[in-house]
């Protein structure tokens, strides 16, 4: 079949089905959600979304070709995504992840954040890679709510967020700079958080300075500005307590140092690309905010409005909303039905911040708390960045994958950050994803799914920074010592000999 | 500037054992390309003796490094595929190539009190070292103290062969008595060295004054007698196919396998005739001599009076030529001449017998002519005008080398060749007719003791060879069989030896029947024997303390076969004849 008749076949419904059949994550998600939908719309609910699926296709097809101005979807191809162009470019991939070392404590123990940095093209391999990795010991914070789930997430969001401004400031040249998982995380829900005492901060900044002068400064810089703007908006009351206790209430940290990073990014000549990747995202927000909103408005402006309730036999599907809570789709679910291989979709602005405002935060060792406003924290001066993201579809047998990018770097970062990522997940077809952040992935993670290899090669490494004496703290020596050899639980708890 | 201890342990430092260790086998994570396969390593310990409260002894465990195992997981096959299809240079992409994981899996071998008191003496190892050790790389003389093992309080056993592979400044010794009496195998495919090990074998034993005899196929160790040293002490002899110590149907087999097969009436003849011809040349001097005259008259040939009778086949034929032409001629003087002086009645033949005779002298005189240029060929590569003496214990000398050059032989000469002067020397030792102990050398043994005899040389060798290999130690008859082919050698015979010198072989038939049959040899050496260089051999056995890996030490000698570059040696052959064709 030549490239004109498939094209004409993808549009056709005995198309779409053969595409659904032939990548099976997407036949499985779709079996999945039909059984999970309501009774009333199982039925019918694969070849419906063949025909919706077909009905997209054909309006971006004609999109494209100029026969409509209302496109549900722009889908742009990725162009000159090959290594000879981007040779001699320094790329770093930072990773977090949380060991699961089995112990008594609610927490788990390590917390460790990997870089994996490289030259393209280099060919010594002294000068071409450089590893690095930071463990952080939870049980040592005193801020932080440890007994709340999400714990573990803000201090790894923390560490991943040093990790990447560190890795920005020791590399002059670095062009790229890519975060596994989301750039920024949907904050709100981390909100509440009892501050990080400076003692935390310098733990934290322990292992990320390039230079012990520039992590004193990031940390005095901090506290100048929350003395001036940040707490006197969040805490009016007690501002002046906060301040004077030296204390990091961890979200408008980590706001600051997404604002510290994006002005060392904005001195650089070229910007470097910042972007964060997420694999299987739930998001559908894009589906919700856009492709679905388009959708219902033609189909409103053709008089057509009650076309889904029609197809499904049903009332209540009167909203992009309702549509996507009934019947399960995400952004990536249909996404992979729209987009080829080497496609991304238009960007859009994710609202990561809807989710803040006010809570109860209380102060490093006190049981009181007091009424905290999260709202300041919104996109502004002493607020989060904005996130600009896309979907980019690297191979049939894989799920698109979001990029997100700050949206102050300027248009062609999302661009350029679609590019390479495709790039680099084309080494791993079968995955779908940057190799590169898989590397940082294997390097920094010890969760226990990993396979026998990478656990040894982590246990390796460690051993390696034993040996060598790079970690000479004795008690953060005896821990990972515990790290390397103790895989149970009641071996840890054995009485020393 | 002197170095500190400290400083001299982290330069020796080779890694630290990970994972489980046990008494055998123990893991070490490396830092990349610090150790190599089979290299000798150390790791400390402490171990304290059951039921004894004193303080924890501390102990060396040398261990032998059989593998190194690489890992890159950073580096995904998926993504190795992806490079392939794509013809992309890894180095071009963001994929890790640096980080590796290098394992080192290694053979316990032992060990021995840290102060060293026990003299290279290894103990079993009851109790594995503690994981999260250091290892590290021995002295020079630590090891070459250890590889030496109890050798050491007998050095006059040692033979200096070889050198640590990986470390040349450790000499290895190996012990000759385990050698000369238990036997050695000296296994390899061709061209990696085996010749060159062998001679310097013999050189190190000629040097303690053992008697040698080396049955010698391919002129391999003529040189051996251009050795200074060893000048007086080698004689080369050729070889003569006995041809009236055989059996009669043998020396039909030969003169069919060099002539053409016999006639039914010349095969019925042929005993007596064979019989005959034996006991016409068995008479003493005098009389042989008025015999000779006799034949040589008779038959009108003065080269039999010139050169006398000898007891070949070019004298069979003469004889039969006799017999023929005084049948035919119905001279009853001359047939009663031939009967009286052979002692067989049978050779009173009529005409008509002579009449269907007459084509045999042609083919014995055929096949005679053949033998000699064999014979001519074991000469000229034996550099020897010496013939094999007929009392064979004449070959074992103190301090002497025998060479029996075999060379021009096909495989059937040669194992009988070499199986009468083996069984006539081994019954003078079991009969204690000769005191001296003797070594024999078997160069391309699979021919003197192959797995299967197809013929009734190869079986008779066979037999000898076992017999020695299986007795010889009683009788002080010591073998070293060299092979390029070890499958085809006889498994008892092979398995009789006690050492082993072990080159590089490729041939995997040649490699698992090596595995299979040397009980010393470990799975991971026999792995590495088609990766070994040209004079590098492990040697294996009783011979050597453990199993190692060694390069062969250069001989003095030279072999025939070391080949000079031909084009080389025509340009200096056309230059001579050029220059002699001027003069």
């Amino acid at each position: 079949m030549n490239q004109e008749n498939a094209q004409e076949r993808r549009l056709t419904e005995d198309g779409v089905r053969e595409d659904l059949q032939r990548q099976p994550h997407l036949f499985v998600k779709l079996a999945e959600n039909a059984l999970a939908v309501a009774e009333s719309l199982r039925n019918n609910y694969f070849k419906n979304t063949t025909h919706f699926v077909t009905a997209l296709r054909k309006a971006m097809q004609a999109a494209s070709q100029g026969k409509r101005s209302d496109p549900p979807l722009t889908v742009c191809k990725i162009d000159g995504a090959d290594w000879a162009t981007f040779q001699g470019e320094v790329v770093t991939f930072i990773d977090g992840g949380v060991g699961r070392v089995q112990i008594s404590s609610q927490a788990p123990i390590l917390l460790r954040v990997g870089s994996y940095c490289v030259r393209t093209g280099e060919r010594r391999l002294a000068e071409r890679e450089r590893f690095g990795y930071y463990p952080v010991i939870l049980g040592d914070l005193e801020g932080g709510n440890k007994e709340r789930k999400d714990f573990p997430d803000i201090v790894r969001i923390t560490a991943e967020l040093l990790g990447g401004l560190s890795a920005l400031e020791r590399t002059p040249d670095l062009r790229v700079l890519m975060f596994h998982g989301p750039l920024v995380y949907l904050m709100g829900g981390y909100a509440g958080h009892t501050p990080f005492s400076e003692r935390d901060i310098d733990l934290f900044l322990h292992q990320y300075q390039p230079v012990a002068e520039l992590g004193r400064q990031l940390k005095e810089d901090f506290l100048h500005e929350a003395q001036l703007d940040i707490y006197p908006r969040m805490v009016p009351e007690s501002a002046d307590e906060w301040v004077k206790r030296r204390v990091f209430e961890p979200l408008s940290w980590i706001a600051y140092l997404y604002r510290r990073l994006i002005r060392e990014a904005h001195q650089r000549k070229p910007v470097p690309i910042i972007a964060g990747v997420v694999e299987r995202g739930e998001l559908r927000e894009f589906s919700e905010k856009v492709l679905l909103e388009r959708v219902f408005r033609g189909l409103r402006v053709k008089g057509n409005a009650d076309y889904f309730n029609q197809m499904y036999g049903r009332s209540d599907l009167t909203s992009p909303k309702a549509l996507l809570d009934r019947l399960g789709y995400t952004d990536t679910l249909l996404l992979s039905m729209l987009l080829q291989p080497g496609e991304f979709s238009e960007p859009w602005e994710i609202g990561k911040y809807d989710g803040l405002s006010q809570g109860n935060v209380s102060l490093p060792g006190e049981a009181r708390t007091g009424i905290v406003d999260f709202a300041p924290l919104k996109p502004g001066k002493i607020g989060f960045p904005r996130i600009c993201g896309c979907y980019v579809h690297v191979s049939e047998t894989t799920e698109p994958v979001r990029v997100e990018v700050f949206s102050e770097l300027g248009p062609e970062q999302i661009v350029e950050a679609a590019r390479r990522t495709y790039l680099y997940a084309r080494l791993l077809p079968g995955y779908g994803f940057p190799v590169g952040l898989d590397i940082a992935d294997k390097y920094a993670h010890v969760p226990a799914w990993l396979t026998d290899a990478y656990s040894k090669l982590i246990q390796y490494h460690l051993g390696v920074s034993l040996q060598r004496g790079e970690i000479s703290d004795a008690e953060m020596r005896r821990v990972l010592v515990q790290a390397i050899y103790m895989t149970h639980r009641d071996w840890l708890f054995r009485p020393k000999t | 500037m002197a170095t500190t201890p400290d400083q001299q342990k982290s330069k020796r430092y080779v890694g630290t054992l990970v994972g489980q260790s046990t008494s055998q086998e123990f893991r070490l994570a490396v830092a990349h390309e610090t150790i190599r396969e089979q290299d000798i390593i150390a790791v400390d310990a402490e171990l304290r003796r059951p039921e004894d409260n004193t303080a924890p002894e501390k102990i060396r465990v040398w261990a032998k490094v059989q593998r190194i195992e690489r890992l890159n997981p950073l580096f995904p096959a998926e993504a190795g595929h992806e490079l392939a299809a794509t013809h992309t240079d890894p180095f071009e992409t963001v994929l890790s190539l640096s980080r590796e994981m290098v394992t080192a899996v290694c053979q316990v071998l032992g060990a021995e009190p840290l102060a060293g008191s026990a003299k290279g003496k290894l103990d079993h190892v009851r109790y594995p070292p503690q994981p999260a050790s250091s290892a590290y790389r021995p002295d020079s003389k630590d090891i070459a103290r250890v590889v030496l093992g109890e050798l050491q309080q007998k050095e006059k056993r040692g033979l200096d062969i070889a050198t640590l592979s990986n470390r040349p400044e450790v000499d290895v010794k190996v012990d000759g008595h385990a050698i000369v009496t238990r036997h050695l195998a000296i296994l390899a495919m061709t061209g990696a060295g085996k010749s060159w090990a062998a001679r310097r074998i013999i050189e190190q034993l000629a040097a303690k004054n053992y008697p040698i005899v080396i049955f010698d196929p391919h002129g391999d160790y003529t040189g051996l007698a251009n050795v200074p040293s060893l000048k007086e002490r080698v004689r080369r002899y050729y070889a003569q196919f006995p041809v009236f110590e055989q059996a009669p149907e043998t020396v039909v087999a030969v003169v069919e396998g060099l002539g053409w097969n016999l006639a039914n009436t010349h095969r019925s003849m042929f005993d007596d005739f064979f019989q005959g011809a034996n006991a016409f040349i068995s008479g003493a001097p005098e009389e042989l001599k008025k015999r000779t005259n006799w034949l040589s008259n008779y038959l009108g040939n003065e080269k039999i009076a010139y050169y006398g009778l000898k007891p070949n086949l070019f004298f069979l034929a003469d004889f039969v030529q006799a017999v023929v032409q005084a049948g035919g001629r119905e001279d009853g003087d001359a047939l009663n001449q031939i009967v009286e002086w052979s002692g067989r009645e049978q050779l009173r033949i009529k005409r008509q017998v002579a009449g269907w005779l007459e084509g045999l002298p042609n083919n014995l005189r055929v096949a005679a002519k053949r033998l000699r240029q064999m014979e001519e060929i074991s000469k000229r590569v034996a550099q020897a005008s010496e013939p094999l003496p007929l009392d064979r214990t004449q070959l074992v000398r103190y301090g002497g080398i025998s060479v029996v050059a075999l060379a021009g032989y096909t495989g059937d000469f040669q194992a009988t060749i070499y199986s009468l002067v083996a069984d006539e020397i081994f019954t003078a030792r079991v009969s204690d007719n000769l005191r001296l102990p003797v070594l024999f050398l078997l160069e391309e043994a699979h021919n003197f003791a192959p797995a299967r005899a197809e013929m009734a040389a190869e079986q008779r060798s066979i037999t000898t060879t076992r017999q020695i290999a299986q007795e010889g130690r009683k009788f002080g008859v010591g073998l070293i069989l060299i092979s390029q082919r070890p499958s085809r050698l006889d498994e008892t015979t092979l398995s009789q030896c006690n050492s082993y010198i072990i080159m590089r072989m490729v041939n995997p038939a040649d490699q698992n029947y090596v595995r299979r049959v040397i009980e010393t040899l470990g799975e991971d050496e026999a792995r590495i024997l088609p990766d070994l260089d040209v004079g590098e051999a492990i040697l294996s056995g009783q011979l050597i303390n453990f199993p190692v890996l060694v390069r062969m030490k250069p001989p003095e000698s030279k072999g025939e076969r070391e080949e000079r570059d031909a084009f080389e040696s025509l340009e200096e052959i056309q230059a001579s004849l050029t220059n002699a064709a001027r003069r």
